[in-house]
């Protein structure tokens, strides 16, 4: 190995770190240490004549090492290694110290703030000095894309793909495509029909010609990584052959909520208890009869059933408050005269255009009744003989604190969205991950919520998480964006911090295997060790830290790496 | 014990008023704002609730309604523009049909065909009283106009017979208001809750029945006083009118010209002042519609102002021509008088509008009782 050659810049961030810290103290306590061939701060070491001193240092002074002391490496650690490789060295020769976040920013002593920060650049110059050169790596990526879900978002997704000319193989497990939304009679705010903003799509999807519908199919098995993946599907039991894409979105959706656990509703019991789709299904027949086929007189419509109650689901399904003032227009449209009861939890109108069109509501003649989900949800009984209705429902109404009986002849129960019961199958499959509502979790979920942490996989629709159609439609487009750029890039970047097994040492007791959280582990049967898939494997160090022979390195953070840092940081004693 | 929703109710209540009672969103502005809603008693958004919930029961059991006295406050700071001023003034107008055992309230309230119907029929009664009965009973007041001495009264409407026939209408109206009140009573206090309220608190709090009634103490809480001072004219000017004509006629409807300053001309000025004032403050407030409890007249409210400006100023004229020794013009403004007063009395009084001369001091006294109740 060559001599190590450090420059170290400590830089001021404005007033950000030189107004707790002393730089020039931290500048020169290291310019003396081993190696340190120079030691400079400057005010602001991202802007760009910060960034050619580093270029112009190396080059005139032959460095071969970098240690910028300045903020957190999640936001300049690009900046700076980009520098390095413009200045004609291995980006990986570079450490960050980061004096800012976790220095200057939460401490109020300044003595003892500049002492850290040269406790933390000199555990940096001891790091850097072991760092190897990396070589950055990518894959090529198959143009086509898997899509699991025939339901709006996986067809808007298809639609995008494939009208960019490239091909998208559409998985659906049901006989037909259109999912959740088939069964809507109108959407809101705009009361449009879900049936013509439906049908012309299902129809665009199944004659696209770079669009090949499964439909009756379920995926078996995937394997590969991001760019090269195949699958194997199965058609009504009958294998089919295997496909070859690049990347998947999974589009798989939630189900309704099975009403049937909540004894309070008596749902399966009563007939005239009905679920939010069955009753669509009584509007898109275009009858509201009770089982008894007469009209109803009275409809109470309860929200929130399985929904922000920590016995079912604690979240909240987001749009069933919408679907139930909808169904207002609907039962006013169709009955006139009808009574019409909102039994609600609280009225949620977050969306555009959603609170207008609750406030448009409000003056249908509706009677809205609120009631506490966490101290006692509604009681359905039946009525008393001399009664003139069908039921009566029993609750504390809490704006007013009185207990109510309300009459009804049909009560229409706005169920939750939950997942489907195998989904962790799918999960399985593509290797994702759930969250604790079994919705699939996002890689970020502000900045990336379409992808996940395995690449190549991205998630649409309210398999994510309950939505509406147009967020299920954004995440939809945003994913096939995301796709078609890595097609057309042609290539991805993947990690170049794996980890790496030294075979001599591996006991072959495939601890490692178990604990790789992204399946990239597999074992040798042959040389009896395991191996890593670089390009599945993300760095995370979990098979290095728990390997018992000491057979994993994790490339940038080696042993020997790690404890000079460690030593660096101790090395001071004040 | 589950009280029943009955979702009819707000179709029924909105004939008795004018509001968009559902938009409130029950922010509590309203109540929080209202100098006469206290810990108990607490109005207008409860009510409110009770109105959109269609809870019937407890609504006809409220005595809060009785409580407020239309400031209107409460509809200007409603930021959702709910009206909730009118909603208390619409169930007032309810709950008179809701007391009114005969049915006859609500027709009123809600039909303005039977409301000018019975207002035609009664003052066609009356004046075919003075051009058919009375003559038969030997008084023609046609004879009395060829006759020397100028205007005499009496010998065309004699006091015996007026006085009669005031004390009958008197008693009439008396019983229906009484049976109304206890009616009230029953639903306030003796129906409703879990309250037993003594004999003794019964006696105790009786003066503020009368306190109320005489000085309307409530309505001079509201923030705008000219209103307590127009009605409190109104109000007295009405009773002494009242008071003089049903119990003292034989001193007030006299031959002979008393002079200006004698007690009864006075009386009968002030009474007329008072009564002119409070009709003048309402009529132009309604025209106007500047103050928010102007703004939504019901016909009812139309037909009671006019109908009391008439009597007014029909009671003017036959003063003044009978000054002037005018007979035939002082009879048949009389006849006028009579006409337009009969059926104004038994409209109003028991069934409608007016009824209120002892429903909210009757509530004052209701919630007093409330407050010193016990529970069963």
């Amino acid at each position: 190995m060559e001599e190590p050659r450090i420059g170290v810049y400590v830089c001021w961030c404005g007033t950000n770190i030189s107004k707790m810290v002393d730089v020039e103290a931290v500048t020169k306590e290291v310019s003396t240490l081993p190696y340190v061939v120079l030691s400079k701060n400057y005010k602001y070491m991202c802007s760009d004549p910060g960034q050619d001193l580093i270029i112009k240092d190396i080059k005139l002074h032959n460095l071969n090492r970098v240690v910028v002391a300045a903020c957190s490496p999640r936001i300049h650690e690009l900046t700076f290694r980009n520098a390095c490789e413009k200045a004609g060295i291995n980006p990986y020769l570079f450490e960050m110290a980061n004096i800012r976040e976790q220095d200057s920013w939460v401490h109020t002593d300044r003595n003892e703030a500049t002492k850290k920060a040269i406790d933390l650049v000199i555990a940096a110059i001891r790091r850097v000095r072991f760092h190897e050169p990396l070589q950055k790596r990518s894959v090529n990526v198959d143009p086509a894309t898997l899509i699991i879900g025939g339901g709006i978002s996986g067809m808007t997704a298809a639609l995008e793909i494939a009208n960019a000319g490239k091909q998208v193989y559409l998985v659906e497990r049901a006989d037909h495509l259109g999912g959740q939304v088939a069964r809507f009679d109108l959407t809101f705010p705009h009361l449009s029909s879900a049936r013509q903003m439906l049908l012309p799509m299902i129809r665009k999807v199944e004659n696209h010609p770079m669009i090949r519908v499964y439909l009756k199919t379920e995926l078996q098995e995937v394997k590969g990584y991001i760019g090269n993946f195949r699958a194997r599907l199965q058609f009504m039991g009958t294998d089919q052959p295997e496909i070859t894409f690049g990347n998947i979105i999974a589009a798989v959706g939630l189900k309704p909520f099975d009403p049937s656990v909540i004894e309070e509703y008596s749902y399966g019991k009563f007939p005239d208890v009905i679920t939010s789709l069955e009753f669509e299904d009584k509007l898109r027949a275009g009858r509201i009869l009770t089982k008894y086929g007469k009209e109803p007189r009275n409809l109470a419509i309860i929200h929130c059933v399985g929904s922000r109650n920590k016995k079912y689901h604690e979240y909240c399904s987001r749009v069933c408050c919408m679907v139930a003032l909808k169904f207002v227009h609907e039962i006013r449209a169709a009955l006139p005269d009808a009574n019409i009861f909102e039994i609600y939890a609280d009225m949620r109108a977050y969306g555009k255009g959603h609170e207008e069109f609750y406030a448009m509501t409000t003056h249908k003649q509706i009677i809205f009744l609120m009631y506490d989900q966490q101290k006692r949800l509604p009681v359905i009984r039946e009525a008393h003989r001399d009664d003139d209705c069908n039921m009566l429902i029993e609750m504390s109404e809490l704006l007013s604190g009185i207990d109510i009986e309300v009459p009804v002849d049909m009560v229409i129960l706005m169920v939750n969205m939950e997942a489907h019961d195998n989904v962790r199958d799918v999960v399985r499959t593509i290797g994702v991950s759930l969250c604790g509502n079994q919705f699939f979790i996002e890689k970020h979920p502000k900045l990336d919520p379409v992808a996940t942490t395995t690449g190549g996989v991205y998630i649409v629709g309210t398999c994510q998480g309950p939505k509406d159609i147009p967020d299920s439609v954004s995440q939809a487009k945003a994913a096939a964006a995301r796709i078609l750029g890595t097609i057309a890039q042609g290539s991805v970047p993947v990690e170049v911090t794996t980890a790496m097994v030294n075979e001599s040492l591996c006991c072959g007791c495939q601890t490692c295997i178990s604990v790789c959280p992204y399946t990239a582990v597999s074992f040798d049967e042959i040389k009896k060790v395991s191996v890593v898939n670089e390009v599945l494997c993300k760095g995370c160090g979990t098979c290095g830290g728990c390997c018992p022979a000491g057979a994993i390195t994790c490339k940038h953070f080696t042993d020997r790496q790690i404890l000079s840092e460690i030593e660096g940081i101790m090395s001071m004693s004040y | 014990m589950s009280v029943r929703v009955h979702p009819e109710l707000r179709n029924q209540l909105i004939q008795f008023g004018i509001g968009d009672w559902n938009a409130c969103y029950h922010c509590g502005t309203c109540t929080a704002q209202c100098p006469l809603s206290e810990e108990g008693f607490l109005f207008p958004r409860k009510k409110i609730r009770l109105m959109q919930m269609g809870l019937k029961d407890e609504l006809e059991a409220s005595v809060e309604p009785w409580l407020c006295y239309y400031c209107g406050d409460c509809s200007t700071s409603c930021p959702r523009d709910a009206n909730p001023g009118e909603l208390m003034m619409s169930l007032r107008r309810y709950l008179t049909s809701i007391y009114d055992w005969t049915g006859l309230s609500k027709k009123f309230y809600t039909s303005e065909l039977w409301e000018l119907g019975f207002i035609i029929v009664f003052a066609t009664l009356v004046v075919l009283s003075f051009l058919i009965v009375l003559p038969a009973m030997g008084y023609h007041f046609t004879k009395q106009l060829t006759a020397e001495g100028g205007v005499q009264v009496n010998a065309f409407a004699p006091i015996h017979v007026v006085e009669t026939f005031d004390w009958t209408m008197a008693a009439i109206v008396a019983s229906l208001l009484v049976s109304n009140i206890l009616r009230m009573y029953y639903k306030i206090i003796w129906k409703y809750g879990n309250m037993k309220v003594s004999l003794w608190v019964h006696i105790r709090e009786f003066w503020l029945l009368i306190f109320n009634f005489a000085v309307q103490p409530k309505f001079n809480k509201c923030d705008d006083k000219r209103y307590w001072l127009s009605h409190w004219f109104l109000m007295s000017g009405y009773t002494i009118m009242f008071i003089v004509i049903v119990v003292y006629l034989p001193w007030f409807q006299t031959e002979k010209i008393l002079p200006v300053y004698d007690p009864q001309r006075l009386l009968g000025y002030y009474a007329t002042f008072g009564l002119l004032f409070g009709l003048f403050i309402a009529i132009i407030g309604r025209f106007k519609k500047k103050d928010v409890k102007f703004q939504f007249s019901h016909v009812t409210d139309w037909l009671f102002l006019v109908m009391l400006t008439l009597t007014a100023i029909s009671g003017i004229l036959i003063h003044i021509f009978r000054i002037h020794g005018m007979p035939l013009a002082t009879y048949i403004s009389y006849i006028a008088h009579m006409a337009i007063l009969v059926p104004m009395i038994l409209i109003e009084v028991p069934f409608s509008k007016w009824s209120h001369l002892a429903y909210r001091p009757f509530a004052v006294y209701f919630q007093q009782l409330k407050k010193h109740a016990v529970p069963r």
